[in-house]
């Protein structure tokens, strides 16, 4: 309920003399842990799962590849399939599709460790359309947001995440939802792009081209987005203690296996 | 413990059965010039100064001696003390108007005598706010506040700057039992935290305990703010008010009838919504942002017998942008109250006691129009007795009976909605409890206080309540219907406060208490949040506990006019609740699910020097202490810092009366940051960098340290009316404490990432005030 947070938020605007400044921290060290990123998606064409590693925080936003691993994922009807590793730690295999209701298992050796997950893909609720308009919020600055519609089915309980592209780029901020609040009913959830207080040229404008990707997540995947997403919501209203989201992966690593539907859409804002 | 308290009860007793012939003085203390009735205000026999005894709640006092002729002393902090002889050869009434001695434009304050009160009390871990004082104390904006001036002292720590929210001995924020006139304030803030509920204007007295908690208390693991409101003048009309940069305030209060009854009646309202209508844009243009408050308060006395005494608060803050977003929430309390004194030793009240909080958020947006709300409504009775038994014994005893009421959320929304119309079904409770206590002077050295609570807890249907395993998956279900009884827990809570005199001006004090907690609040948010969450002890949570015991050293030097104290506690704590990773604790139907339980510990000392009297007077207070939590899921299963945790605080006050009509006062505090989490380094996932943790609360936020000053010129006294200045400048040395710090992608390196702090009131912020009085 993302609503409840703008409302809170709303102080910032108001705030009587705040002010931001970068500072420098002594952080820890605690890297080197392995990084598995392991999706399964019902499109066509090769899937992706990414091994890397964690960094320092003073370093540049690049990831050691984990090379030579073993990798496979398998359904619950005894099919196997292997992942050939290609470059920069993608492991890859072009033969499967996920198909909705099967559930997938990912096993990855890497460093004489075997870690295995399992996800169970949604059924596709279908992205309807997207619209956008003028953001209600500090209007001043002529923003847009962009609104998601879908018809959320009544009988299941649905789970959600949003990746939005701005020109291409994808945004910094998390959208994931469920359907606790709206079951069953036509839903139009408004994206914002979060410009993280001063910053004016973020966010999305006139004429951009905005691309949204829907993707129907399980249970344990939809607790680890919105679990990111609530770290990354911090401002006056507070924030959440802060802890490694909980992994779908055994043993316990960074990352998570993630078997789902996709859909994109693309409009151009007005 | 509890047979030791039984065996002492009985020790007790016995002795005062072989005493001599005896009677009782009773009576009420006031003050002469307003009729106001004086609480703690202290009768002593002169001849006998062990012999002595202070006035409740309601400026009632009993004291008990020989047959003989005697003096006695009536006295207050800045009142004249008032000599009175007496020839006691029956029991006899004596009502007393006290001086103020501190009228502000008289600078000496001689006729006021120091006493030695804090020597000889048993109580210890309590500390008294003194109303003037608290209206010197510099604070933000010019809004004085009982609440910020509360945490600097020791012990008592602020939750974060422009926070309301406050940490006792290492307790949580809901930990805290804060009354208004015995009336349960469910949230003690305003706009957030940056003002407290409690209007200064409208209080008379303010009293916060630590530790040793007396037995008529209960319900909270930490603390007990007492707050009472003034009952109004009833000698004379007056009108006071004052007008700041951020709000203006009036109250009114006037005899009902001479020297019988009286009332109160007392408002501000903030208007910085003002300076938004000077904004560009159009949305903060049409926005409202402000809060009000009322407090109000009546009291007659049929006789000298038999007084009610009504009083309410009720306030509400707004937020809302044009069109788009509404948000509002407040509390309401009401107090009924019968006192009835049956005789000379025998004090009764009764009160009937109402308190209501809520707040609704409502979205006028067509795709995501909603209006949620979310209430507690509680009644409560009570009835306590005093019963002055003897000259060595005065038992307190009574019983309450609290009924809660709490829907934790409910939306509804129009057709065109995204959202579904959601009603989680509100629970109900019984918290019941009865006490009882003795102040025991069980010789010229020691006193003890010590007593017995029982406390029971009743969670009623009607309803369905979900018991989930350790995972928080649904294990059964079971349904009750109204008026049968789902779960319930009984505690025994033993008091016990003691004190040994060593010499007239020294002594040591020992206590002992437990408490429990049957009403807890769920927040996963850092500040106070008009949507925090309250539930109560069920078949998935169990009551709160807390032990605590402690020790101190007291000592009065240079007659009485300084006072230093240094005390130690250690406190244990039992069943004390986090949340789950990526808990949804709003408008959920299984929000229990989403807990997790643990255990506490904290200890510290804390050190006190107070000078209550001169010129110059303020106080010096050191804490230096430890908190940590202890939950199986989080850092391994070992102890870590909790968010309270704090290892230095100290907060120096100081006020000096320059002349006749200034004076002025400085504040200034130091404290180690908050425990944080911080990211010890970084990865990709989803396209985005994300930051990895390992052990919670590992870190520290900087120290926070800031100076504040302020001043006030008194108006030259004239015969209708009398106008002061208050002027203050907050943050004198513009010091940057930091607010929250976060961690984000950089704006200005590409492909690196940095620490983002956030500061409010980072520059000296000056404020005004002009206050009247006619």
């Amino acid at each position: 309920m993302k609503t409840f947070k703008i409302v809170i938020y709303l102080f910032s605007i108001f705030a009587i003399t705040s002010c931001t400044k970068v500072i420098e921290l002594k952080l820890g060290n605690n890297t080197g842990e392995l990084v598995i990123e392991g999706n399964v998606t019902n499109a066509t064409g090769p899937q992706i799962i990414k091994l890397s590693t964690n960094v320092p925080f003073s370093n540049t936003n690049t990831y050691p590849p984990v090379t030579g691993a073993s990798v496979s994922v398998s359904d619950q009807n005894g099919n196997t399939y292997p992942f050939t590793e290609g470059p920069s730690g993608t492991y890859s295999n072009s033969q499967l599709t996920g198909s909705s209701g099967n559930k997938y298992t990912m096993t990855v050796t890497s460093g004489g460790k075997t870690y295995t997950a399992t996800s169970v893909m949604p059924a596709v609720v279908n992205l309807d359309s997207l619209s956008s308009m003028n953001d209600v919020i500090q209007t001043s600055d002529n923003k847009k947001v962009v609104t998601v519609y879908y018809q959320d089915p009544a009988d299941v309980t649905n789970q959600y995440r949003f990746v939005l592209y701005v020109n291409s780029v994808q945004v910094d901020d998390i959208y994931a939802y469920n359907d606790q609040f709206n079951n069953g009913r036509y839903v139009g959830i408004d994206l914002r792009e979060n410009t993280g207080g001063s910053s004016v040229d973020k966010g999305i404008f006139s004429g951009d081209t905005v691309t949204v990707e829907m993707q129907c997540i399980d249970q344990p995947i939809y607790t680890y987005w919105e679990t990111l997403m609530q770290e990354q919501a911090n401002g006056p209203g507070g924030s959440v203690t802060p802890s490694n989201p909980p992994t779908n992966i055994s043993p316990v690593t960074l990352g998570y296996f993630s078997a789902h539907t996709t859909q994109s859409k693309t409009i151009m804002v007005k | 413990m509890t047979r030791l308290l039984f065996t002492f009860f009985l020790i007790g007793i016995s002795f005062s059965a072989f005493a001599q012939k005896k009677y009782t003085i009773s009576g009420t203390i006031k003050d002469s010039a307003t009729g106001e009735t004086l609480i703690g205000a202290t009768v002593r026999i002169k001849e006998m100064p062990s012999n002595g005894t202070a006035t409740n709640s309601y400026g009632f006092y009993s004291l008990t001696a020989p047959a003989g002729n005697y003096t006695l002393l009536f006295s207050y902090v800045g009142y004249q003390t008032i000599e009175k002889p007496v020839s006691l050869h029956a029991d006899q009434t004596i009502a007393m108007a006290l001086n103020s001695s501190g009228s502000l434009t008289e600078v000496v304050i001689s006729a006021n005598r120091p006493n030695n009160d804090q020597i000889t009390s048993p109580q210890m871990g309590v500390e008294k706010l003194n109303m003037t004082q608290v209206n010197q104390v510099p604070v933000v904006l010019g809004e004085k506040d009982i609440l910020k001036t509360i945490t600097l002292m020791p012990g008592v720590k602020s939750a974060g700057e422009g926070n309301t929210g406050f940490y006792v001995r290492g307790g949580a924020a809901d930990q805290n039992l804060i009354l208004l006139d015995e009336a349960t304030v469910y949230n003690a803030s305003h706009l957030f935290g940056f003002f407290s509920t409690f209007n200064s204007d409208a209080i008379k007295d303010v009293s916060i305990y630590k530790g040793g908690m007396p037995a008529e208390y209960g319900g909270r693991l930490s603390s007990v703010l007492d707050v009472k409101m003034l009952d109004g003048n009833d000698k004379d009309f007056t009108v006071q008010g004052g007008l700041g940069l951020i709000s203006s305030r009036i109250k009114v209060e006037g005899p009902i009838e001479k020297d019988k009854g009286s009332f109160m009646i007392s408002a501000r309202r903030t208007y910085i919504d003002v300076f938004l209508k000077a904004s560009k844009d159009s949305t903060i243009k049409g926005s409202s942002l402000y809060f009000y408050d009322i407090n109000a308060k009546a009291n007659y006395h049929f006789d000298d017998n038999n007084a009610i005494y009504l009083s309410g608060y009720f306030g509400k803050d707004v937020i809302g942008l044009k069109n788009t977003f509404g948000t509002n929430w407040g509390n309401a309390t009401g107090t009924i109250r019968y006192n009835h004194i049956f005789n000379s030793k025998l004090f009764s009240n009764t009160s009937l006691i109402f308190s209501n909080y809520n707040y609704v958020i409502q979205s006028f947006l067509s795709d995501n129009n909603f209006k949620a709300t979310s209430k507690i409504n509680d009644i409560n009775l009570k009835e306590d007795l005093q019963y002055s038994l003897s000259s060595k014994h005065t038992l307190k005893f009574g019983v309450n009976v609290l009924h809660h009421t709490i829907a934790p959320g409910d939306i509804t929304s129009n057709s065109s909605s995204s959202f579904n119309d959601i009603t989680v079904q509100q629970r109900y409770g019984f918290e019941t409890a009865a006490y009882v206590s003795d102040d025991w002077k069980a010789s010229d050295k020691l006193t003890v206080l010590y007593g017995l609570r029982l406390s029971g807890f009743f969670l009623f249907g009607p309803g369905s309540f979900n018991t989930y395993d350790a995972a928080g998956n649904v294990l059964s279900t079971s349904t009750y219907g109204s008026g049968q009884v789902a779960k319930s827990y009984l505690n025994l809570e033993p008091r016990l406060s003691s004190s040994y005199q060593l010499n007239d001006v020294s002594s040591i004090k020992l206590s002992y208490n437990r408490n429990t907690q049957n009403i807890h609040l769920l927040t996963n948010s850092t500040t106070s949040s008009p949507t925090d969450l309250y539930v109560m002890s069920s078949n998935n949570i169990k009551p709160e506990i807390a032990d605590q015991v402690s020790t101190g050293w007291f000592r009065n030097f240079d007659d009485n006019i300084f006072e230093f104290s240094a005390e130690i506690y250690y406190k244990w704590l039992q069943n004390q609740i986090d949340y789950r990773d990526g808990a949804q604790l709003l408008v959920n139907e299984d929000v229990e699910s989403q807990l997790v339980y643990g255990s506490g510990r904290a200890y510290g000392v804390e050190l006190f020097l107070k000078k209550k009297y001169g010129r110059f007077n303020g106080w010096i207070g050191y804490t230096l202490s430890r908190t940590e939590d202890k939950f199986a899921a989080i850092n391994d299963g070992n102890y870590f810092p909790a968010t309270q945790d704090r290892t230095h605080d100290l907060s120096v006050v100081g006020i000096y009366q320059l002349t006749k009509r200034w004076s002025l006062s400085s504040t200034f505090i130091y404290q180690t940051g908050n425990a944080v989490t911080y990211p010890t380094g970084k990865y990709e996932v989803g396209g985005l960098t994300t930051f990895s943790y390992s052990e919670r609360n590992g870190y520290r936020e900087p120290s926070n340290n800031r100076l504040d000053i302020g001043a006030t010129l008194e108006g030259k006294q004239h015969k209708k009316y009398h106008s002061s200045w208050t002027f203050g400048i907050y943050n004198v040395y513009g010091h940057r404490d930091p607010y929250s710090i976060t961690f984000q992608n950089s704006k200005t390196v590409p492909n690196t990432t940095e620490a983002l702090e956030t500061s409010i009131f980072a520059t000296p912020i000056p404020s005004v005030t002009w206050n009247f009085k006619f």
